[in-house]
């Protein structure tokens, strides 16, 4: 949902048909569980982990330096205190009174652009993006594309260890693997903007990685795994046998005639890979022939719960844990590297 | 001729020897007919790669036989024949080749597979089997690699498609709801219908 306006009152209305966001509760109201944050390069999250939930009003101020969340009706609680951010874009998050009604005001610094909202399942989560208006500029080359950028997501994490084996976890492998590969992939090619969806040892829901990995607006999307042994595995989504969808349908409009853009959103959710099955395809082939070193290598295809909700070429790279990863990395670096300099 | 022998044989004697010859030459005819019996295949034994066996009754319709999709060790699914109690309905008998998967010492060796159980399962008349699975254990969680995981998915929706013509397709639940994932990467949350492809190739 774009704020660009002075003054907005946006509503979204978390009708889930699972049943999962209520509104008729008897107790009207959001209840705030807890909430997180995530500073990124190009934007930051704030994640309110809703425990119970109903519509909620998102509304930014006048000179654009603060958003007022609160419950479309009834009050809000927050179980937890509210974190200070301070990275530049969302400097606190506060509790609180107007009229007797409770909101959070979430303060802005100037280098704040435009915020989206959307809500997530399973755990239910309210989800703010707040862009950093001025992000930084790829280094100037003659063949500089700054809209290329590889998005690589080391699996599992925090308190999902991943499969464990005799050369450790997988989420420790993963993430080291992901670090390696972002250091080789700048080294070759330093006008790529490489991310990744976590840099430390921390829980991250596929979901959260999915809108992570679309809000960085990712070009090439790589998600790296271990697995016992040696082999080295490259999957892609497995074609839905849903039609994919052609275009975005026409935007929701709530009960209050309001962009019921998280309804929208959620809609979608899920689908996005459909768009970019053959590019997604083109990759894993590129990068399963030359990590395997086998000429007709293909890509494995599978319904992989992460990849359907990526908005962007993908694929899932598993590599045995007991496999040379210098060299696996060096190969993943080169296939990345090949076709990247493909879309530029 | 002796004295004794010459006499008319009673009625109900006669019929009762006339019920003792036929039932002694019913025995005969099923004793034939039992010797010239296919013997069943023994428990255990591995079937050739893809190879689609229906359920088949097996000596004395007791047990049917049915193939038992398990990840192999070299990677992709093999198969083994397996006799199992017979069933007097497909759901039931649906179940019984899962609960016969699930205790299977072989398939129990796989990752996913040794860490989940059979906690229910119901057939639809659309044809759509749903398999709900829980943790075998409340401590360890349910792990696996992404392969791992499909290979797990896949050996379930095998079995029961390879085996059972009124399924045609398959949903797993995990502790009667839907789930994400079983072990983290697969999408469970769709109806997975059989992949011949995944048989291990030799």
């Amino acid at each position: 949902m774009r704020m660009s306006l002075p003054i907005g009152v946006f509503l979204a209305a978390l009708l889930f048909a699972g049943g999962a966001l209520r509104v008729d509760s008897q107790e009207k109201g959001l209840s705030v569980a807890r909430v997180r944050h995530f500073s990124y390069p190009t934007f930051t999250r704030i994640v309110f982990e809703i425990e119970t939930a109903a519509p909620y009003v998102l509304t930014r101020s006048g000179d654009g330096r603060s958003l007022v969340f609160a419950a479309y009706e009834g009050g809000l609680k927050a179980a937890s205190p509210l974190p200070s951010i301070n990275d530049g874009v969302v400097r606190t998050l506060e509790l609180k009174q107007d009229d007797s009604k409770p909101y959070i005001s979430i303060g802005l610094d100037e280098a704040a652009g435009d915020v989206k909202d959307f809500v997530l399942r399973s755990p239910d989560r309210i989800v703010l993006d707040v862009a950093r208006g001025r992000a930084p500029e790829a280094p100037a080359r003659p063949d500089a594309s700054p809209s290329t950028v590889i998005v690589l997501d080391p699996g599992h994490g925090g308190k999902d260890a991943g499969i464990v084996t005799a050369q450790g976890q997988e989420k420790s492998r993963a993430l080291e693997m992901a670090l390696a590969l972002r250091k080789l992939i700048k080294r070759k090619s330093p006008q790529l903007a490489v991310l990744l969806t976590r840099e430390k040892d921390q829980t991250l829901a596929l979901d959260e990685r999915a809108a992570m990995v679309n809000a960085a607006g990712s070009s090439v999307f790589v998600c790296l795994h271990a697995a016992p042994g040696k082999d080295i595995r490259v999957f892609i989504l497995e074609p839905d046998t849903e039609p994919a969808p052609r275009q975005t349908p026409a935007v929701q409009r709530d009960f209050l005639g309001f962009e019921a853009a998280s309804e929208h959103q959620e809609a979608l959710w899920g689908r996005q890979q459909a768009a970019h099955i053959a590019e997604s395809g083109r990759l894993g082939r590129k990068i399963a022939r030359l990590v395997t070193g086998t000429d007709n290598a293909e890509p494995i295809q599978a319904p992989l719960a992460l990849l359907k909700a990526i908005d962007a070429p993908a694929v899932m790279v598993e590599i045995g844990m007991e496999q040379d990863r210098h060299k696996a990395m060096e190969s993943l670096a080169k296939g990345i590297e090949q076709y990247a300099r493909g879309i530029r | 001729m002796p004295e004794g022998l010459d006499r008319r044989i009673s009625r109900p004697a006669g019929l009762a020897l006339w019920v003792a010859v036929l039932l002694i030459v019913f025995a005969a005819a099923g004793l034939f007919f039992w010797s010239r019996m296919e013997p069943p295949l023994p428990s255990g034994q591995a079937a050739p790669q893809g190879a689609v066996l229906p359920p088949q009754a097996v000596r004395g319709d007791a047990s049917v036989v049915v193939m038992l999709y398990y990840p192999a060790r070299g990677g992709g699914l093999t198969a083994d024949s397996l006799g199992v109690k017979r069933q007097f309905d497909a759901q039931s008998q649906a179940r019984e080749a899962l609960s016969a998967l699930f205790g299977y010492q072989r398939a129990g060796q796989a990752a996913v597979i040794r860490d989940l159980r059979l906690r229910a399962f119901y057939l639809d008349p659309a044809g759509t089997a749903y398999v709900d699975l829980s943790p075998a254990s409340e401590q360890r969680d349910v792990r696996g690699s992404a392969w791992e995981e499909l290979m797990a998915i896949y050996a379930v929706v095998n079995t029961l498609t390879q085996n059972f013509e009124e399924i045609k397709e398959v949903r797993f639940l995990l502790d009667g709801r839907e789930a994400q994932t079983l072990a983290g990467h697969i999408d469970a949350s769709v109806f997975f219908s059989a992949r011949p492809d995944l048989a291990r190739q030799q």
